[in-house]
């Protein structure tokens, strides 16, 4: 997580909404697919950071540590992905890897440095120096990853290729062949073409955006070069130079500090932890870990040497890992692989089957081939390439105006069968700031309002104690508002000041009104600023009583460092002694609210007796001329960055969905498992190991692990473990939590979900989450506290940050897999009318029923909008009540499907579209028994006075029109079913009239381009030879109406039953 | 089925003649067919009559509700009637059209029957034209004069042989006499005049049921070199000398009732043509209304066959 940084960006981002200026584009106006917005929200971000520059985060107490295992940790960490990658990845990456991550450079003297890298650190690099390097080791960006779009291919490419082949046989043998063959293999090859074009255009247009948004932007950075100051791009650092950054500065690159003021750079979105880590040192020599590239920075000015650049610096090697994780198929890829095995299987295994009864029924070979590509081609479905992507990129445009941006189109279906999410805390889970959770003050815990607008503060403010303390709050407070935002609700100002203090300020400022105000009628006189030994803080005020000439000291710290310095303690608005009950009272309030993984402030106060310390007396905090103990106790505030209101429904329901919700987090076993509670990710009544044990009062090896429900892992515990135990606890507990992770267990935690089958989602936002995202089924970043890394791993990103998004894009996924099910069983229907023609006109000689081209017409023509069109169907049940799919046993297209619709409807199909085909033959003069076995003198181009059932007599021409009329009528009869088909699709299992006709407007839409594309093919274009389409005459049109009622019916009869009889064998073989 | 229903409607002729009628068709059609293939041509036929009736079943079964008139169900009189309806589609008085197809728009064609519009063959060598021979004599088997006497009527000329009442009521047929087409009836020269280069191409225009040549004017037809001299072929006999199709053989009822139906034909004997080099030659109808220049349709209203006489 990254407190600091995203915080300030999405303050800064409502500050510059509600000032009027362009606001941020509203995720809802965004454009067609999800992918290429992306760039938006970064920019965004990255522009508004540019303009805030004075806010930083930085933890001012407690958990002083961490900052320092970072630097420790961080080595270990970065070597344990290594391992990882070792694993993982080709040798000489990894050798590469490992030489760079060891960082000795901060163990150097500046001398040292200053040989090793040939600068000087007052000089700097000179120009030349600084080009030849450059050329040498490349610019100092990321290589931003590669991304190849993955096209399914359907075997069309192949069939064109055969129908050229064919037709050149063709031409071979007769040189007046004609040319159908050739258009169709045009037609087929233009197919495949569009399609790449338009996964290509997809793909290319968002990454030109970013391409050009970063481009816009360029990061600048004050380097010292030929002694003079100069500001070039960050791109154009080299190693070795000497950089200034001041506040509010992105480091540009990794750097070794030579000299700070005041300087402190949060490292939040590299380590994880929601604690930036402190990193001021007075003195330089005394500079922890170089500086990484990416860390936001700082308050103050400080000065360093550049030594890694690019994608040498740690974030380019987390970055690289996280490309060099092979990114998984997604599972809807993998179900369209599948269906389209099954499709080419039955393509190919008849289209062979039927060749070599040709070949037997002695036809010429090249005549077989043509039946061969003929069965194929009717078997392809040709559109539903296209109609997938475009139902999944109307599902993204949906799920973008519910905060959701979808990167990766197909990532739009794999949240809807996700089984387990593994959530970040940070951001996602909670609201990625700090907020006064508990006050302790009488002996009493008070709890104070967490929600986002802090609008409820119920607790008792009239006792005495309380006025005391909350004039420490306000005034021992180093955080302001920035001017100029009086008409921002209070909770949405930007605050300059670290988050604990940011937290203080508002809360003062809901419950006392201007403190601005109050302080200026406390003149502050003197000032201890927090630093990490003293662990307080301190300041000395004028009071605002004009009576009292008093100076009042006002102190806050770690409570253990403030109770130290404190004699009496405020009860009541009574100063009493601190005894030794009193301090107990403190120690268990302490724990407690510890226990809460809250993070708790001392706070006390004194004052000065006029008489020592008259108005005139000079304050001097360096040599502390004033008392810094016996001071009186006032209370402690407990500070937590609390869940968002709408996370436990969202777990709630993600629970009721099947959905495992794991936590995992950098951050402390304590905090997260509060968290966890209080979110339901640990539900209320289940316990841990260690809970039992403390209930039970026996030793924590004694507990029966299958008593306990949940789970609290540490990434210590994680370390130690094998493989199999991580299975085993992955499946024993139904609520776990990880705590104190590293970026390589984050994948090893995401790899051992994946291993139970499940389908993972990953949320975070830091760079450390970016292999993780990477790995998961599904990655989700989150759109403002989110690092450029992590957007760039994730397939997804929540533009609210927030996590009740997550089940909205469950739900959208889960309904775009029940829609696409309908969507493929509509498109599979009529592959069985298609293919019939041609196996009957194998087997019993008919006239040719319907041809290729015409085929491809109800493919790419009338099929495309209304399968398009079941994308916008409403959930049949509550698609929120039940299990996710199994990955490997809920299949999109299953054994039900494929036999209800080639050999229910499709064959239904069939025969109403043979019935319409029959009658025009019939009506024309040939009855059907006069068709059977035609076909030789049918196509004989010699046979000119062909009689018909009536004695009259045909000519070869008149055949080929009639045949096209056949086509024709043929195209009508399915296109008429296939509207029965689509409206029958609407439902798997309710009745139509349940689901309600008419809901679904986009479905008549669907209809009506249906009937409107046949009009237009049959009289538009029913000259246009090449088209093989004629003028139907009416009657024609209303043959298979019957047969499409009838389809309608038996469907209907199917979901009755399934109704009725669920489990039955009926439901099992009839339900798809 | 077919079988039943013709024995059933046309009691009046014998059985064999009838069979010998169709299998006379298939000869016709498939003249240039060598015998092994003829014989698979009979095997096909029985499998077709096979299927046929399996077809007939399942559209009983199945497409009650289809307004489709069937196959005439000889047993179910409602089907029946429905294609008493369905056979007025075929002809719509009114607009003068039948099957959407004008009444200008005659089709034509002419035998011997080949497998090419390309008659190739050396006077002097029979077993280049002996094929078209047996071509025309299988096909003028049909118009002996003893048959058509016996069977068809003979009706007056100049006139439509306008046949009213029931539709299903069976239909008499004009008799149209093999002796009509003089030296090309093969009576006199059995070889139709290709033994001396003379050859004989009988023209015929494919029947349309309902059609009734244009305002009672008969069609007449004339044959000139399409392209090249005109005067290659020098002189053309036409038989019956009206070279024109008489209108009592129209209009035709369909062969479902008009059963002994006999196409009229119009022979071109082309007596001195150019030898020894290709002739190509256009027949054409001529009459009031008469399409004969569809590009598409190489077939309306014209024929294009070319003559090479070796000598």
């Amino acid at each position: 997580g990254r407190p600091g940084s995203g915080w300030a960006a999405r303050e800064a981002r409502r500050d510059r909404s509600a000032g009027g200026g362009a606001p941020p584009d509203p995720p809802g106006d965004m454009l067609c697919t999800a992918s290429e917005n992306l760039p938006w929200a970064n920019i965004a971000r990255l522009l508004l950071f540019q303009k805030t520059p004075e806010i930083y985060s930085v933890e001012l107490s407690g958990t002083e540590d961490v900052g320092k295992t970072d630097t420790g940790d961080g080595k270990e960490k970065y070597r344990g992905l290594k391992d990882k990658r070792l694993e993982l990845k080709k040798n000489h990456q990894k050798e590469e890897l490992k030489k760079e991550v060891d960082l000795e450079d901060h163990k150097l003297s500046i001398k040292e440095l200053e040989r090793k890298y040939g600068t000087n650190i007052v000089t700097g690099l000179s120009s030349t120096q600084a080009a030849e390097l450059l050329a040498r080791n490349g610019p100092n960006a990321l290589t931003p990853p590669k991304e190849t779009p993955e096209i399914v291919k359907f075997p069309q490419a192949d069939g064109a290729i055969l129908c050229w082949i064919a037709y050149g046989i063709q031409y071979f043998n007769d040189k007046s062949s004609s040319l159908d063959s050739v258009y169709l293999g045009c037609v087929l090859a233009l197919v495949v073409i569009l399609t790449g074009i338009f996964a290509y255009y997809q793909e290319a247009k968002s990454t030109n955006i970013m391409a050009s948004f970063s481009k816009m932007i360029p990061q600048q950075a004050l380097v010292i070069r030929d002694s003079e100051k100069k500001t070039v791009p960050a791109e154009q650092l080299v190693v070795g130079d000497i950089v200034e950054i001041k506040g509010g500065d992105k480091i540009p690159a990794d750097i070794r500090l030579l000299s700070t003021q005041g300087c402190k750079v949060d490292n939040s979105s590299l380590t994880g932890n929601l604690t930036p880590s402190l990193r001021t040192h007075d003195n330089p020599l005394e500079a922890e870990n170089p500086w990484n590239k990416m860390s936001t920075s700082p308050v103050g000015t400080a000065t360093g040497m550049v030594i890694n650049t690019g994608d040498r610096t740690i974030i380019g090697q987390i970055a690289s890992l996280a490309s060099g994780v092979g990114h998984e198929k997604t599972p809807i890829a993998i179900e369209i692989e599948h269906f389209v095995h099954i499709v080419a299987g039955v393509a190919v295994s008849i289209g062979i089957l039927f060749f070599i009864i040709a070949v037997s029924m002695k036809y010429y070979v090249l005549d077989s081939i043509i039946f061969l590509i003929g069965i194929i081609v009717a078997n392809v479905p040709e559109g539903l390439l296209a109609t997938v992507t475009v139902t999944l990129s109307l599902t993204a445009k949906r799920m973008a105006k519910k905060n959701c941006l979808v990167k990766n189109l197909e990532a739009v279906e794999t949240l809807g069968s996700t089984s387990i999410i593994c959530s970040d805390k940070t951001g996602t889970l909670t609201q990625n700031r700090m907020t006064v959770a508990h006050l302790w003050f009488d002996n009493q815990i008070f709890v104070a309002d967490t929600s986002e607008d802090h609008s409820n503060q119920v607790f008792d403010q009239s006792s005495g104690t309380w006025a005391s303390l909350s004039k420490i709050i306000t005034l021992c407070n180093r955080a302001e508002f920035r001017p100029g935002q009086e008409s921002v609700p209070i909770m949405k100002k930007v605050v300059v000041g670290d988050a604990s203090e940011t937290a203080l300020l508002k809360f003062s400022e809901v419950i006392l009104g201007d403190v601005m105000e109050i302080r200026k009628r406390n003149r502050k006189v003197a000032e201890i600023p927090f630093n990490s030994t003293n662990k307080f803080q301190l300041s000395i005020h004028e009071t605002d009583d004009p009576s009292d000439k008093r100076f009042l000291m006002v102190m806050k710290g770690a409570p253990e460092r403030v109770l130290e310095k404190c004699s009496t303690i405020m009860v009541n608005g009574q100063e009493q002694p601190l005894d030794d009950s009193t301090a107990e009272a403190f120690h268990t309030a302490y724990m407690e609210l510890g226990g809460l993984g809250e993070r708790v402030l001392g706070f006390c106060h004194l004052y000065l007796p006029a008489d020592k310390f008259p108005e005139t007396y000079s304050f001097d905090v360096d040599t502390v001329n004033f008392p810094t103990s016996n001071l009186c106790f006032v209370g402690l505030l407990s500070m937590i960055d609390p869940p968002r209101s709408t996370v436990p429904d969202a777990v709630t329901k993600c629970r009721s969905a099947g959905i495992k919700v794991i936590m995992v987090t950098g951050d402390h076993p304590i905090t997260a498992k509060a968290i966890a509670k209080s979110v339901g990710i640990i539900s209320a009544n289940s316990e841990t190991v260690e809970d039992i044990a403390k209930r039970l009062n026996i030793p924590v090896e004694q507990v029966s692990k299958r008593d306990a429900k949940a789970a609290v892992v540490t990434g210590m515990e994680l370390k130690d473990m094998s493989p199999e135990q991580l299975d085993e606890l992955l499946t024993d507990y139904s609520e776990i939590v990880f705590a104190r992770t590293s970026p390589q267990q984050k994948l090893i935690i995401v790899e051992g979900c994946q291993r139970q089958d499940a389908v993972v989602a990953v949320t975070g936002d830091g760079v450390n989450d970016s292999p993780a995202l990477k790995k998961a089924d599904i990655g989700i970043a989150m759109g403002i506290a989110g690092s450029d890394a992590a957007k760039n791993a994730a397939d997804m990103v929540l533009l609210d940050d927030n996590f009740a998004s997550i089940v909205t894009g469950v739900e959208e996924g889960r309904l775009i897999f029940d829609n696409l099910k309908k969507t493929i069983a509509y498109t599979l229907t009529k592959n069985i009318a298609e293919l019939c023609p041609f196996l009957i006109y194998i087997i019993a000689g008919l006239p040719l029923p319907i041809g290729t081209i015409t085929i491809l017409f109800i493919d790419l023509g009338t099929d495309i909008i209304p399968s398009i069109a079941l994308a916008y169907e409403k959930a049949e049940s509550d698609i929120m009540n039940r299990k996710p799919r199994h990955k490997k046993k809920d299949r999109l297209v299953n054994a039900p499907l494929a036999i209800y619709s080639y050999l229910h409807i499709g064959l239904m199909q069939a025969l109403g579209a043979f019935v319409v085909y029959f009658t025009v033959y019939a009506q024309e003069g040939f009855r059907p028994s006069a068709l059977i076995n035609l076909r030789v003198e049918w196509e004989k181009d010699s046979v000119n006075d062909l009689e018909d059932s009536y004695g009259q007599e045909w000519t070869q021409y008149q055949r080929k029109y009639l045949e096209w009329t056949g086509y024709t009528a043929f195209f009508v009869g399915i296109m008429i079913q296939q509207i029965a088909d689509l409206i029958i699709r609407k439902t798997r299992r309710n009745s139509i009239f349940q689901q309600g006709l008419f809901r679904n407007k986009v479905i008549w839409v669907g209809i009506a381009s249906q009937i409107i594309i046949a009009l237009i093919l049959s009289y538009g274009l029913g000259s246009v030879s090449a088209l093989n389409f004629t003028m139907l005459r009416p009657q024609y049109w209303f043959v298979a109406v019957p047969h499409a009622i009838l389809i309608w019916v038996y469907d209907e009869v199917r979901k009755l039953f399934i109704r009725l009889y669920p489990g039955s064998w009926w439901d099992k073989n009839m339900y798809y | 089925m077919r079988r039943q229903l013709r024995s059933r409607r046309a009691p009046a002729f014998p059985y064999g003649y009838r069979y010998r009628l169709d299998d006379q068709d298939e000869v016709n059609q498939n003249y240039l067919a060598d015998e092994e293939e003829e014989a698979e041509e009979e095997a096909r036929v029985m499998v077709v009559h096979d299927l046929e009736e399996e077809e007939e079943e399942e559209e009983k079964e199945e497409e009650e509700e289809e307004e489709e008139e069937g196959q005439g169900q000889p047993t179910s009189n409602a089907l029946w009637q429905k294609l008493q309806i369905v056979n007025e589609h075929l002809w719509d008085p009114e607009k003068r059209m039948s099957l959407a197809r004008t009444g200008q728009s005659w089709r034509v064609m002419i035998r011997p029957f080949a497998h090419s519009l390309n008659f190739n063959f050396n006077v002097s060598e029979p077993d280049t034209w002996q094929h078209y021979v047996i071509s025309l004599n299988g096909f003028l088997q049909g118009y002996n004069d003893s048959l058509q006497e016996e069977m068809n009527v003979d009706c007056p000329p100049g006139q439509y042989f306008i046949q009213d009442g029931n539709e299903d009521e069976d239909k008499k047929a004009c008799q149209f006499k093999r002796s009509f087409l003089k030296n090309c009836s093969g009576l006199e020269d059995p070889t139709f005049g290709y033994s001396t280069g003379q050859p004989c191409i009988l023209l015929k225009m494919n029947r349309i049921v309902g059609f009734r040549p244009e305002l009672g004017d008969p069609v007449k037809v004339s044959c000139k070199v399409q392209r090249g001299d005109e005067n290659d072929i020098r002189s053309i006999n036409y038989y019956p000398e009206s070279a024109s199709f008489d209108l009592r053989y129209y209009p035709y009822y369909g062969k479902l009732t008009h059963v002994n139906y006999t196409s009229p034909l119009v022979a071109m004997h082309f007596t001195d043509v150019v030898k020894n080099q290709a002739v190509p030659v256009q027949c054409q109808l001529k009459g009031k209304g008469i399409i004969n220049d569809v590009i598409n349709d190489r077939f309306v209203g014209r024929v294009i066959f070319t003559l090479n006489i070796e000598t």
